[in-house]
């Protein structure tokens, strides 16, 4: 957490995410299980952080990216099992380009 | 090449170099009055939806399909501006037409980079525009028509609405004179969450940007060499313009509302803001785009009145942003 900054003790980010200031404590210890996908969302917004990203510390997946998976389940479980060891690099060139045309 | 993620062109170039992502919002705004007076930059309201034109391919103009892109919703008389950002300092050349008008020059549009007349913006130099560069110093705001009306700055010059939307081409600084820069920060403008104000009543597809306000606003100077931009990579998108109250039909999704007028905005004592970049130089505002009429003034030769709102306004809180913020310095309110 943004240690230095008054504005992010566990306090106000609590007040600010909807959370008891001791449960965001327990979190941030790791002494209670992950709060919800809600909470950890509005949390990585409050802290400008990824939510997919802290959802994954969490052990969760985003709902948005089950629906996904759910709706053509034996395509993306091919294409993910593919692209698990491909570097970085490699993967952000499978990103959707915005297409240039004739203009 | 390039994205779009969250309703922002992301133009990056990972090929060349990992600090090279340039990010391009654009911005809902409110319309200053379009009168004598050069009023201050407005605020930004929020980003305008963007959306792949491929993903609604039945349901747009054939040749929206045929140049690509993305398309987004204004209602007529709408303003916007154009917000852009890089994320690490990284210099990038940008060309911005409107209807295939260069909105720096005037001139119709063209491939590559040109010094003399500069017809590019320097980002991150250049965190925003906001219109036509007609005079030094001061814009003309952006602000949408109906294509086909006479409005736009395309049919003002060429005689014809064949084109409308906004084109840009983005180059990139050269990987190695980039690694001999110190970085530059970025700054943001306020923004706001808004009023709706009024409708229009123009249902055409094609809007086309025309020339409304005059506003206070720089187009600096490129201070690099000329031959360090890399002009052998570049990114380039067609962006369309759709009228709003059609967008609904095309993507089933309602558009943003239409933002406060700006008698509204400064009546409820909202900033408005200026910028400074001391040590940059500004262009001289192009003659091409100097004499062309903007909305009010076409408008009153035809007879017509385009503009549903354009009460003077006197801004008195005034922001002042200095080029060098830190983005932590970015000033934001509530309204």
């Amino acid at each position: 957490m943004r240690e230095a900054d008054a504005s992010y003790s566990v306090r106000q980010v609590a007040e600010r995410i909807g959370v008891e200031p001791s449960y965001l404590s327990k979190i941030e210890r790791g002494l209670t299980a992950p709060p919800s996908e809600e909470t950890i969302v509005r949390l990585a917004q409050e802290l400008r952080s990824d939510p997919d990203v802290l959802l994954a510390l969490a052990g969760k997946v985003s709902a948005d990216l089950l629906s996904v998976i759910r709706r053509r389940p034996q395509l993306f479980g091919e294409l993910i099992r593919e692209l698990k060891d491909m570097p970085d690099q490699a993967v952000v060139r499978l990103v959707r380009e915005v297409r240039d045309g004739a203009w | 090449m390039i994205e779009l993620k969250k309703d922002t062109l992301l133009v990056s170039f990972p090929e060349v170099h990992r600090d090279a992502t340039l990010r391009i919002e654009f911005q809902r705004t409110l319309r200053i009055p379009d009168d004598d007076r050069t009023y201050p930059l407005p605020p930004g309201l929020g980003r305008f939806p963007l959306r792949h034109v491929d993903d609604f391919a039945q349901r747009v103009p054939a040749k929206w399909q045929s140049r690509g892109g993305v398309m987004l919703p204004m209602y007529q008389s709408e303003a916007l501006w154009l917000n852009f950002s890089s994320d690490f300092g990284y210099p990038f050349a940008v060309k911005v037409g409107t209807g295939k008008i260069n909105a720096v020059t005037g001139d119709e549009w063209s491939d590559g980079l040109h010094a003399s007349p500069q017809d590019y913006l320097v980002v991150p130099d250049q965190p925003w525009l906001d219109g036509y560069c007609v005079e030094k110093g001061v814009i003309r705001q952006f602000v949408a028509m109906p294509l086909g009306s006479g409005y736009s700055v395309e049919e003002q010059i060429t005689g014809a609405g064949e084109h409308g939307g906004i084109q840009i081409v983005v180059y990139l600084f050269d990987a190695s004179a980039y690694e001999r820069l110190g970085r530059v920060r970025v700054r943001q403008r306020v923004l706001y969450d808004m009023l709706p104000a009024y409708l229009s009543e123009s249902a055409a597809p094609d809007m086309g940007l025309s020339p409304g306000g005059r506003m206070e606003q720089e187009i600096y100077d490129d201070h690099y060499p000329f031959e360090e931009w890399d002009q052998g990579h570049r990114g380039r998108c067609f962006v369309h313009l759709s009228n709003a109250l059609v967008w609904r039909s095309i993507t089933a999704e309602e558009p943003p509302p239409t933002p406060a007028t700006a008698e509204e905005y400064t009546r409820a004592g909202l900033p408005w803001f200026t910028y400074y970049a001391a040590d940059r130089a500004a262009l001289e505002g192009a003659p091409a785009l100097e004499k062309l009429k903007s909305v009010k003034q076409l408008g009153s030769e035809k007879g017509d009145a385009p503009l549903p709102e354009n009460t003077p306004v006197t801004p008195t809180n005034v922001i002042a942003l200095r080029a060098g913020l830190k983005p932590d310095q970015v000033r934001e309110g509530a309204f």
